[in-house]
């Protein structure tokens, strides 16, 4: 019984650190010419990516802009002058960063 | 014989090399199918040997010839059924005594059998020398040499089963039972009796049988038998009267007659230099298999086991995403264009089939990394240790130390997925361990029920959310293993139980050849399954949630707000040079030509590549590519009305699919159910999320977002269902993550257990049991909670509490004995030492 309780204990601490799950998020973003850029979000599941947190960082990683995706699982924002990343932060396993540079027109 | 024809068996243990003799026999040219009602493989290919045309057919490898496992069945089945002219035995000459086992039991049923030495280059390399000649005259029947894999002996054998197959009289091959012979002995008389038995099976081979307790030996006598009951009280007395005066139950002797037999024609024909490898097996086994060091050892190795593939081959999967998204959207191109509200039939049954698919395809990688690391721990032999080490513990709970693996793919600790954990079951001798553990997998924490986790947890949960994800990700062992006790104590009682027969081969380092050719087959086994049988499941789905769809007045006002937008939008045109040039029937695809265009560049980073892509376009049609791309002051203008448009045009059809799906038959259920549901906590709409979520676990996440109908204000999906929901409560949610954690196995993973099981009842009684005990559970908590005024959180360790409990009180309720037999094939005892009983 013991044994059980140590086994069980040891399986549950590396829950903790477990939360990778295996769907794939997926965030492509896309220029519209017109200064601003917009971010499509989701999931490989067709799950919706809506509420997820949105951040534009500059080239030392400072945040720009944050916000969240829309219910259509969309995030517009204005393009920063320089250098920026964009940063899906769907939960921890669930991020994605996008190069402001492989965002074409 | 001499016949045209004659039918050839080929027997053998896993990994003697019995498929490479297969080739070298048949040219590999075979036939696949499968053995008539089971899910069992048959391999047939043919041969000529002279003018005599031979079928040869692979049977399952097989430790034993037992009846209880189901490959053991099928192959005794065809020995006994189909009888075969000759038996070709299959044995690794560098494991002989091992392999015996297998061969010592064909003996004793008395077929004409020949016995294949292969695998001779693996002897020899490792300095093993057989006396074959010897062999063959202690046995009484032909030894052939092979090395399979080479092609060597090919020739030899087939001889070997001309003369075989010509033989009138064979002889049959006798194990000293020692105490138990007198028995058999009056057994067989009684046996033989019966002539038209004695005809059709050797009486001497029943008579073990019979007082082995084997069920098919049993259901042989009654067929034949007029007297069976008289015989069988007599097989039982026996029984009885042996095992009081011998200490063991007789099965358990005959088990250990065997093996005392195989380890001495072992010794008596082969020579094996005294190794070093042995030496390290044995030194290793005294820490693998240490009382407390072992059980560290196993959870080091599981948790590299999960950090590789779920962890790595998470970060693999989205690497490798891009393949599957390019399936999606090429379906999305080749299939009937979209419309402004809805879509052709056609497109949305094919854009949903193909995305039921990409979502299971896009795990993969991690099954690939799973089926990989597996095969390591088989071929390396630490496979068995591990049964060995858990089984003391799982026994207790009417499991078997093999049901280890697949609790760990089905996600023992968060992260997991039911289908291949059921799969695994397949390695489980002991029938009825093999259902419970098929029964419970499906309660592990698999991929797909976290999502909705955690969205219950940062909505309820937030200040506790470690201990909350603590509480779920372990309180399901806790429940499953009761469960697995209270089923194999009651429904699954009458099953057979298999004695734990377990062989401890010395450690091998695997080959990188062997592991990748196991895991490519295995990835395509399962490939094959789920993806056939999730395109049609979600065909199914499809009609449940999509039909009998909106009625004539609701889409009569979707299209008035659908004109009220393009009306809009040519107004703005009109203020435009772009006035006669764009019509409203231009609208819709104005839009797709938009959304194409941006698919187009999905995942081009190449300023150059998008500048091409933007010819293309502009080329194709010049107008709307001057709108969508704001060129000059009307196109500028024109592109925000259009922005306007293409907003509208996605929130009526967000609207219009929530609305379709709530009142399809899916949604209709859901109604439907509310009053039963009640007392759990769970409202419509939760009902809805949760019928969906059946057809697979992912949806739930989805639907409950869809359903809380975020209306683009910039709420999370926790946000919204908290707002939405007035008055659900922290004991909600865990009434409702209770229910999901114990919830019905989805639709793929109910196959796969029809698949394991033979047996459609068994799926449905998985589907059904699991249902009401989540619904049980969900209302003992939250019913129970409101009546003692519990916080959700109190509620929640109040239950472990509870189902830790329960676990400890089923660990101590007595259960039938399993026997347990541990063979090894080295000489210390260091890994069965320990006590098994």
């Amino acid at each position: 019984m013991k044994k059980l309780m140590t086994l069980t204990l040891v399986l549950a601490l590396s829950a903790f650190a477990a939360t990778a799950f295996a769907h794939s998020p997926l965030c492509d973003c896309f220029d519209n010419g017109d200064g601003t850029v917009t971010c499509e979000g989701g999931f490989s599941d067709g799950s919706s990516a809506s509420g997820v947190k949105m951040y534009v960082k500059d080239g030392a990683g400072k945040v720009l802009q944050e916000g969240k995706m829309n219910a259509d699982s969309e995030f517009s924002f204005k393009k920063p002058e320089g250098g920026y990343m964009v940063l899906f932060d769907g939960g921890e396993g669930h991020t994605v960063e996008v190069n402001g540079a492989d965002i074409v027109e | 014989m001499g016949s045209a024809n004659l039918l050839v068996a080929l027997a053998g243990q896993p990994n003697c090399g019995k498929s490479t003799v297969f080739n070298m026999l048949t040219g590999a040219r075979q036939h696949v199918a499968n053995y008539p009602g089971v899910t069992v493989e048959k391999k047939t290919g043919h041969f000529k040997l002279d003018e005599t045309r031979v079928e040869l057919v692979d049977l399952p490898g097989t430790y034993s010839l037992t009846s209880y496992s189901l490959e053991e069945r099928v192959a005794r089945d065809f020995i006994l059924r189909d009888k075969p002219g000759v038996i070709v035995d299959v044995v690794d000459a560098s494991n002989l005594k091992r392999n015996l086992y297998l061969t010592l039991q064909l003996l004793e049923m008395e077929v004409p059998t020949i016995i294949d030495l292969n695998m001779m280059d693996v002897a020899e390399r490792r300095g093993i020398r057989v006396d074959y000649a010897g062999l063959a005259e202690y046995l009484g029947v032909p030894v052939v040499p092979t090395t399979g894999k080479k092609g060597v002996g090919g020739d030899d054998v087939k001889k070997a089963v001309a003369e075989t197959g010509r033989l009138a009289e064979y002889r049959a091959f006798s194990i000293d039972y020692g105490a138990l012979e007198p028995h058999i002995e009056k057994i067989a008389d009684l046996v033989a009796e019966e002539h038209r038995m004695a005809a059709a099976y050797p009486a001497r081979w029943l008579a073990v049988k019979l007082l082995e307790n084997d069920a098919e030996a049993r259901e042989l006598v009654k067929e034949y038998h007029p007297e069976s009951a008289a015989l069988f009280k007599e097989v039982e007395r026996r029984r009885v009267e042996f095992r009081e005066s011998a200490g063991i139950p007789a099965e358990r002797h005959v088990a250990f007659s065997r093996h005392r037999s195989c380890a001495e024609i072992a010794k008596r024909f082969v020579r094996v230099p005294t190794e070093r490898r042995r030496n390290l097996s044995d030194l290793a086994d005294r820490y693998v298999c240490n009382r407390f060091l072992g059980p560290v050892i196993l959870v080091a190795i599981l948790l590299v086991l999960y950090e590789v593939s779920i962890v790595f081959g998470g970060w693999v999967a989205l690497k490798a995403w891009p393949l599957w998204g390019g399936i999606e959207s090429f379906a999305a191109d080749i299939l009937p264009r979209a419309d402004f509200l809805g879509d052709p039939l056609l497109r949305s049954l094919g854009v949903w089939v193909v995305k039921s698919a990409t979502a299971i395809l896009n795990y993969l990688p991690i099954f690939f990394l799973l089926f990989a690391l597996i095969a390591i721990l088989e071929d390396s032999g630490y496979m068995p240790r591990m049964a060995f080490i858990l089984d003391r513990l799982f026994r207790r709970f009417g499991l078997h130390g093999q049901s280890t693996l697949p609790l760990i793919l089905g996600g023992v600790y968060v992260g997991g997925c039911a289908i291949p954990g059921v799969m695994a079951t397949k390695a489980i001798p002991d029938e009825r361990a093999r259902l419970a553990t098929i029964l419970i997998v499906p309660m592990m924490n698999c991929l797909a029920k976290v999502p909705l986790y955690l969205i219950l947890i940062g909505a309820y949960f937030a200040d506790q959310a470690g201990l909350a994800m603590f509480f779920i990700a372990t309180v399901t062992l806790f429940i499953a293993l009761p469960i697995a006790k209270l089923l194999s104590l009651t429904v699954l009682s009458k099953r057979e139980s298999a004695p734990f027969i377990m062989e401890m081969p010395p450690y091998h380092l695997p080959t990188m050849g062997g592991v990748l050719r196991r895991a490519f087959e295995r990835i395509w086994l399962f490939v094959k399954k789920i993806v056939t049988v999730v395109v049609a499941v979600a065909v199914v789905i499809f009609v449940l949630i999509n039909f009998p769809g909106l009625s004539k007045e609701r889409m009569d006002y979707y299209e008035s707000k659908r004109h009220a937008a393009v009306t809009r939008f040519m107004k703005a045109v009109d203020k435009t040079s772009y006035k006669g040039t764009l019509v409203a029937a231009d609208v819709t695809n104005l839009i797709l030509f938009e959304e194409d265009l941006k698919n187009a560049k999905r995942g081009v980073t190449d300023k150059a590549a998008a500048a091409e892509i933007n010819k293309r376009f502009e080329a194709d049609n010049p107008v709307f590519y001057s709108v969508v791309k704001r060129k000059g002051k009307d196109g500028k203008k024109l592109n925000k009305a259009l922005k306007k448009v293409v907003k509208v045009r996605k929130k009526l059809r967000r609207e219009i699919r929530a609305e379709r799906f709530e009142s399809s038959f899916l949604g209709v259920l859901g109604h439907a159910l509310e009053p039963v549901t009640r007392y759990a906590g769970f409202n419509w709409r939760i009902n809805i999320a949760l019928l969906s979520a059946f057809a697979a676990k992912e949806n739930s996440a989805a639907t409950l977002g869809s359903i809380y109908g975020i209306d683009g204000s910039d709420q999370s999906v926790q946000e919204s269902m908290k707002a939405g929901e007035t008055g659900f409560t922290a004991l909600h949610a865990l009434a409702l993550m209770l229910f999901m954690a114990l919830y019905p196995p989805c639709v793929p993973t109910s196959i796969m257990v029809r698949m394991q099981s033979n047996s459609t009842k068994w799926m449905l009684f998985s589907i059904l049991y699991q249902t009401a005990l989540g619904l049980a559970l969900a209302t003992l908590v939250f019913t129970g909670g409101v009546l003692l005024g519990l916080t959700g959180f109190q509620a929640m360790w109040a239950f472990y509490g509870l189902c830790v409990a329960a676990t400890v009180v089923m660990a101590l309720v007595p259960h039938r004995e399993r026997q347990e037999t541990v063979v090894s094939s080295s000489n210390t005892k260091n890994c069965f030492e320990g006590g098994t009983n």
